[in-house]
């Protein structure tokens, strides 16, 4: 799916907001069943978007991330009554281990969540909300964004020519290698500061820095932005009133409450769920169209 | 509509006792084409740079510039900048941000318009120049062509009266050259726009130009009619003028005076103006003017033995069975299409790249199994920007340092002498980057000759050469072949070749084509005639 269907083609605002809001509940919530719910959820999102490929690359340093968690906590925090076992003499809690797990689930769902941001705001999105805030620094961003496929073309290119002059990071002692390889970093650089000059002067001659800027990237924001806005700041403040009021907790410590999810816990979970599969109600909704097209045809 | 009045405009370097302009005084009527020629260090990129506020350099200058009737430094800035629009020589460095789209926006942007002019303007201007379907690309995947086309739509953005040219054609190959100067035209005859454009090869240019101005050491020694002017150089006798004709003009005037009251300045006036004398062929080929005997049963030197070679596992192959020898004695030149793998075959006979599969021959043993050091002494490259073979702080330090690989005992003075040989002692405490593009090509040329290579391979060497540099450059190679130095070189410039090579080869669709001697290569390429056409017309 393309920018123009789906949940890709959500105003970068409405964007920005969705992924503060999830990151936000993600870590105000903090219920093992909430989170797992949660996490269920932005797995489901990922799937949606491109089959969970990005997801899949990012299993591994996920699970050893969360393994590190769950195994740190018990370890370094002893607080909680019940004492499941002493290593050496350094007790192993319930409510510790509960806590790693609960905290781990936490940093799994925001990480997974986080996945779908690098699909959903693309570099154009980003630069937009990015020049809102300071265009100068947009444009550096920019600037730089060009340059980096350009540096890395010209450092293969001078690196192909120095090594049949001899100068080469691939022979030689590794002092003669070290000494090889910053003359030819620092020949790339000023090469490339020679050349900026004439950049400088390609943007003084396009009238930089006349006065003030305007920028061209532009997004429209459309009734499918406003209802999506709508929808999620009504989910948010639900959940904002819910976690007020105090639910949406486990309690863990001094001694490990229940599981069981009481009346606010649920309101809170299906607030939660809402808010996170809200987007793909466009992605279901353009996925339909084309459904019916083809029977049309 | 806008004009430029030029008055007793004289300026001078900050540091330099010598005026880089002296007394210079030109009028650009709305909507003329002008062409300022030159030797290079004339001051014609000065006086276009004068022209353009924002890039003018700094010095002391008298006499004054008006654009409009109005003193160029009263404008304000955003009126200046809109007005006066300016395209460089390097396709690249002018290129600010990441993509197309962004690109052509740049220059609105700067001045705050509102997205929908913007807007309108874009979809305009993309039109006009058909890079619709290039809006969404990242600059650095285009050609050069292509992004010196996207230079000058960019700056067209801002709507701008005038338009400055500073040698935007001397990075593009000849095909590109021509259609981005077909755009030019185009701008000229239809918007109105007046051009004032620098240039070494006038080439096509003088047929399209309404004026021509030639500076020389700052003043102003030719101001009128291209046709004029093309009378003038022949009345001069001066080779210098002379070789910045077109070569069709300059193969009419070798023909003798006699031989026409006007001089043509396009291949079709040559045309007609050869047919009112009879057999054009028969003229042409008492004419020829290859120096150097072909070598037919040399023994091969280095040759390349079915090979293929990609870029990457995914991308096609550049080049396909390339089955080639080059024989000693060889002055060889390789013609080929942009990206139709010159570039990527010589780097591969140099043996700095490997190929997949097939593999280089140097004598009969495989390149690849030669040690390094060994390679250095057979085979010299230089690459198309020469600015890639150096490393040091100064010339000397990397010609020391490439006098020391070559194994030479007295390193320093083996790189002296060297420089005198090349006529570039002068420069030699010069930092490498500080140098013309001409004086850099002939430094790393006498890096690379230092090691004394049996073979010598060139990659494009004439590229943005102006007339004299060209000249000098094929003094030298000539005097290296003579000395028993075989040649090879990539290169657009058919002119050149034909007037040194003893053999022609073409490059299509990664594969050798064509090979021959240069008349009867030249005369058999029906395509080649065409695409070269006024050069091709000269050698056959």
């Amino acid at each position: 799916m393309t920018d123009s269907f789906g949940f890709r083609s959500l105003h970068p605002f409405t964007i920005l907001l969705y992924y503060a809001g999830g990151i936000t509940f993600g870590m105000l919530l903090f219920h093992p069943l909430i989170l797992l719910a949660g996490w269920a959820a932005a797995v489901v999102v990922n799937l949606h978007l491109d089959g969970g490929r990005e997801w899949r690359r990012w299993t591994v340093p996920m699970a050893v991330g969360c393994l590190l968690i769950l195994l740190m906590n018990p370890i370094l925090s002893h607080r909680g009554r019940t004492v499941l076992y002493y290593f050496g003499d350094m007790p192993i809690t319930l409510e510790s281990v509960v806590y790693g797990m609960t905290l781990a689930l936490s940093m799994l769902n925001l990480l997974t969540l986080f996945i779908t941001y690098r699909l959903v705001m693309s570099e154009q999105k980003f630069l937009f909300l990015f020049s809102r805030l300071s265009p100068k620094a947009a444009l550096v961003a920019m600037m730089a964004l060009g340059m980096v496929p350009r540096l890395r073309r010209r450092l293969q290119e001078l690196m192909l020519i120095q090594r049949s002059r001899g100068i080469t990071v691939t022979e030689g002692s590794l002092a003669q290698r070290a000494r090889n390889g910053t003359r030819i970093v620092g020949t790339l650089l000023s090469w490339t500061l020679e050349d900026a000059l004439q950049t400088a002067d390609s943007m003084q001659a396009r009238g930089y820095g006349t006065g003030r800027r305007s920028g061209y990237a532009g997004f429209r924001f459309r009734s499918r932005d406003m209802w999506t806005v709508s929808a999620l700041t009504a989910c948010a403040v639900l959940l904002l009133g819910v976690w007020a009021s105090g639910y949406g907790f486990m309690k863990v410590y001094p001694n490990l409450g229940s599981f069981r999810l009481i009346t606010g816990d649920q309101v809170a979970l299906a607030g939660y769920i809402t808010y996170l599969l809200l987007p793909l109600g466009w992605e279901w909704r353009d996925r339909k169209s084309w459904r019916t097209l083809k029977y049309k045809m | 509509m806008a004009h430029f009045k030029i008055q007793n405009v004289t300026f001078t370097y900050p540091e330099e006792r010598l005026p880089a302009l002296s007394d210079v005084s030109l009028s650009v009527a709305p909507g003329e084409f002008v062409v300022l020629c030159g030797p290079s260090g004339s001051g014609k990129s000065t006086l276009l740079r004068l022209l353009k506020r924002e890039v003018s350099p700094g010095g002391r200058m008298s006499g004054s510039i008006l654009l409009n009737d109005s003193p160029l430094h009263e404008w304000t800035s955003r009126e200046a900048a809109a007005m006066v629009g300016l395209v460089m020589q390097n396709p690249d460095n002018q290129l600010v941000v990441d993509t197309v789209e962004h690109e052509l926006a740049f220059g609105m942007e700067n001045f705050g318009l509102d997205r929908d002019v913007m807007r309108r303007r874009m979809a305009e201007m993309a039109g006009f120049f058909g890079l619709e379907p290039l809006l969404g690309r990242r600059t650095d995947e285009l050609s050069g062509g292509q992004k010196q086309t996207v230079n000058l739509a960019a700056v067209l953005m801002l709507q701008p009266r005038v338009l400055l040219l500073d040698e935007p054609l001397a990075q593009l190959d000849p095909l590109a050259a021509r259609e981005l100067l077909a755009m030019i035209k185009r701008l000229n005859d239809e918007w109105g726009i007046s051009v004032i454009m620098c240039e070494h090869r006038l080439d096509d240019l003088l047929p399209l130009a309404d004026r021509v101005v030639r500076l020389d050491c700052g003043r102003i020694v030719f101001d009128g009619k291209p046709r004029d002017f093309a009378a003038e150089a022949w009345n001069r006798n001066d080779a210098d003028w002379i070789s910045a004709l077109p070569s069709i003009t300059r193969w009419a005037i070798e023909q003798g005076p006699q031989a026409f009251v006007e001089p043509p300045i396009s291949v079709k006036e040559a045309r007609l103006w050869l047919h009112k004398r009879g057999n054009p062929t028969q003229y042409a080929r008492e004419h020829s003017n290859s120096t150097v005997e072909p070598t037919r049963h040399g023994e091969p030197l280095l040759s390349a033995d079915q090979i293929f070679f990609a870029y990457d596992k995914h991308s096609p192959a550049v080049l396909r069975g390339v089955d080639w020898q080059i024989r000693r004695g060889d002055w060889g030149v390789l013609f080929g299409g942009n990206g139709s793998g010159k570039s990527t075959l010589l780097q591969l006979l140099a043996g700095i790249r490997m190929p997949q599969r097939g593999s280089v021959k140097w004598g009969k043993a495989p390149l690849s199994r030669k040690h390094s050091k060994e390679q250095i002494g057979a085979i010299g490259y230089l690459a198309q920007s020469p600015v890639l073979h150096y490393a040091h702080d100064t010339l000397l330090e990397d010609l020391k340092h490439a006098a020391n690989r070559a194994g030479i005992q007295d390193a320093e003075q083996e790189a002296r002498a060297m420089a005198d040989r090349f006529g570039i002692a002068h420069l030699l405490t010069r930092h490498p980057h500080d140098m013309s593009g001409g004086e850099q090509q002939i430094g790393a040329l006498a890096m690379i000759l230092l090691a004394k290579p049996q073979m010598l391979l060139l990659d494009e060497p004439t590229k943005g050469l102006d007339p004299q540099a060209k000249k000098r450059l094929a003094t030298y190679l000539k005097n290296i072949h003579t000395q028993g130095t075989t040649i090879l070189m990539a290169t657009h410039d058919v002119e050149f070749a034909a007037a040194y090579a003893n053999r022609c080869s073409l490059l299509f669709h990664g594969e050798i084509v064509a090979d021959g001697e240069p008349e009867p290569f030249f005369r058999g390429e029906f395509v080649l005639h065409h695409t070269y056409a006024p050069a091709a017309e000269r050698t056959c």
